[in-house]
């Protein structure tokens, strides 16, 4: 194994009595696709909150490449090369595809932000990672006019601006038709062999097992198994959290 | 099938198709056709008191550029920015009187010693959101009040403050209205040229992405408390200036009228009313709202009648054109496009994607 990746220890996160996220103790793998699954409910997503700094966890510790990032805000686990999408597909609506794009331009000091929005450098670079996924011939439109998957799209490549290093995907299948799914994997294997680590949260299990080097699965919270697809997939526990109680 | 503004080479120029050429110079004209207008306007107005009406409108232009710093950049709709105009006039007057100091010295000063407290007061207050920002801002611009009228020794209290002129008595009064419309127009002219750097700065895609969708905005990287007590600062800067140069021509100050949240209403309805997302909405929002409220007071008097009037405006503005005067008319202008960029172009597959997604892409957005 090469370095390591993003790592949690004892992640806990209680909304009211509901432990949503329960002293989870997770390692993923550097440079590997990795899958993080469990029934509705489970806590992925507020997993990913609590890991990206968008929710604070009420114990537990963080840790991407060895750093302790336990409680970071969000700008600065971006900062650190995490890159994440939204379950609910989020994007700027009243902004422009292209503009969007440029949100995810890294800053570096202040002359660097009070520069042109729409440098030649960032424009290319844009419209690079939009073409990538499809759909560079919207960049003028508005991105509350583009259809729900453009959507999807256009969330992934505004991720990929900022240049991750692990990129984060909470549901990237759901609401998206077939053939795009299939250009999304392709998309993710792309990416993950020029080395870009993958961490993804999906219900779609034909896609999971397709993808992923490593898939670990979470009931109530907390990791119950992992390992290769193969081998997770006839773990009697995970089929139990799946169809049982 | 691309729109027709794509260049062969795949580059979508900015220059586009004739008509965006003919919008830009439409555009080009209408600007210089309205400066032209507003730096004749003094040589045209018939008396001193239309002249009056003319600065009055150009201060609230200045203090509607002001607000919508924030307003139109991060979102954030704050109430209670009277708070940096009456600061703002009471320091450039208490510089003026305590402190000995020139007059457009003390204007500068006072505004940059407003920047400063609006730092901590940022701090504070930018940390909430949506409507609890509103009563925050509400409730600082009542302190205020409340302390303006009961330190009196230093403001004068309850019975006012009188600010000394800064340009002699020989100046007859037409004059003096002169000289400060075209002293508040320059000060428009340069609040809305820091606007329009910004508005295309990086670090205006990154506010502009905090009004649309502020975690996300953070999650991709964007330092959003930093952007938006930056931002604020430069509003309470802006708006401080607006508050002073304000004294300096009406040479009186009441805490009543100095911090009172129907100020910061005005504000925020110039803003919205002409558009907080463009560049001239607030000052076409402070004309059209200035003259109706000036209008309405000669008419009716000092009855509350003018207020009736202008919260009738906001409804049917929220209501038709919830985006503002100035993006109503841009769409109206689109329509004319001759390749209908309304009728999105798709492909089958896109199309597909569409119909396939529909049911959970609405079940969604019930629960976003
Ligand atoms: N903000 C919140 N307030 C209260 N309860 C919450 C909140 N967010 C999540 N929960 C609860 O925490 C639990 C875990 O939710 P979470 O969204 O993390 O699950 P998930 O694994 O992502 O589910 P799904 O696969 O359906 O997206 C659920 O019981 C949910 O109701
Ligand atoms: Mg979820």
């Amino acid at each position: 194994m090469s370095t390591r990746s993003l790592e949690t220890e004892g992640l806990t996160k209680s909304f009211g009595g509901v432990h949503a996220v329960n002293g989870a103790s997770v390692a993923f793998q550097d440079g590997k696709i990795n899958a993080l699954i469990g029934p509705n409910g489970s806590g992925k997503t507020t997993f990913f909150n609590c890991v990206t700094g968008m929710i604070r966890a009420d114990s537990g510790r963080v840790s991407y490449r060895g750093d302790d990032v336990t409680g970071a805000a969000p700008h600065r686990i971006a900062a650190a090369g995490i890159g994440r999408s939204f379950q609910l597909c989020r994007v700027f609506p009243r902004m422009t595809v292209l503009d969007n794009m440029l949100v995810g331009v890294r800053p570096q000091g202040l002359l660097h932000r009070l520069r042109g929005g729409h440098n030649a450098g960032d424009i290319a670079r844009a419209r690079q990672l939009l073409g990538r996924v499809g759909i560079d011939h919207l960049e003028r439109s508005e991105a509350r006019d583009i259809s729900y998957g453009q959507q999807k799209l256009l969330e992934l490549a505004g991720v990929l601006m900022t240049d991750p290093e692990t990129i984060m995907l909470d549901e990237p299948a759901g609401g998206v038709n077939p053939a795009l799914i299939g250009r999304l994997g392709t998309l993710v294997r792309e990416l993950n062999a020029e080395g870009r680590t993958f961490i993804i949260v999906e219900h779609n299990m034909e896609m999971v097992m397709s993808l992923s080097h490593h898939v670990v699965v979470f009931d109530r919270g907390a990791p119950i198994a992992e390992g290769d697809p193969a081998t997770v997939q006839n773990d009697p526990r995970v089929l139990e959290a799946y169809l049982g109680v | 099938m691309r729109s027709a503004s794509k260049a062969p080479d795949g580059t979508t120029g900015t220059s586009g198709t004739t008509f965006d050429r003919v919008l830009l110079g439409g555009k080009v004209l209408l600007l210089l056709a309205g400066l032209a207008l507003v730096l004749a306007f003094p040589g045209l107005a018939p008396d001193a008191f239309i002249l009056s009406v003319g600065v009055t409108i150009a201060s609230y232009a200045a203090l509607a550029v002001g607000w919508n710093f924030v307003g139109g950049f991060t979102g954030y709709i704050s109430l209670g920015h009277a708070a940096y105009s009456g600061l703002g006039g009471y320091a450039t007057a208490l510089l003026i009187i305590d402190g000995g100091l020139n007059p457009w010295l003390a204007l500068g000063v006072g505004a940059l010693g407003v920047a400063v407290v609006a730092v901590p007061i940022g701090v504070a207050s930018l940390r909430v959101r949506g409507a609890s920002f509103v009563i925050v801002s509400i409730a600082m611009v009542l302190i205020l009040l409340l302390v303006s009228q009961s330190w009196a020794d230093v403001t004068g209290g309850s019975s006012g403050l009188r600010v000394p002129r800064p340009f002699s008595d020989d100046v007859l009064r037409p004059e003096q209205h002169e000289r400060f419309f075209y002293l508040h127009v320059a000060l428009v002219a340069v609040a809305l040229l820091v606007w329009w750097a910004i508005d295309r700065s990086r670090f205006g895609i990154g506010l502009k992405a905090i009004r649309e969708d502020e975690d996300k905005a953070q999650s991709l990287g964007v330092p959003t408390f930093k952007y938006k007590l930056v931002v604020f600062v430069i509003s309470a800067f802006f708006t401080a200036l607006a508050g002073g140069m304000y004294a300096l021509w009406f040479g009186y100050l009441d805490p009543i009228f100095q911090f009172s949240i129907l100020i910061g209403s005005y504000m925020v309805l110039m803003s919205l009313l002409g558009g907080i997302r463009s560049l001239f909405g607030p000052v076409v929002g402070a004309v059209i709202v200035g003259y109706s409220l000036e209008y309405f007071k000669n008419q009716y008097g000092d009855s509350q009648f003018h207020l009736v009037a202008l919260g009738l405006m906001l409804g049917l503005v929220v209501l038709f054109m919830p985006d503002g005067v100035l993006p109503a008319i841009g769409q109206l202008v689109n329509r004319f496009r001759p390749t209908a960029t309304s009728i999105r172009e798709e492909s089958a597959a896109d199309l597909l994607a569409r119909t396939t997604k529909t049911e959970p892409r609405q079940a969604e957005e019930v629960s976003r």
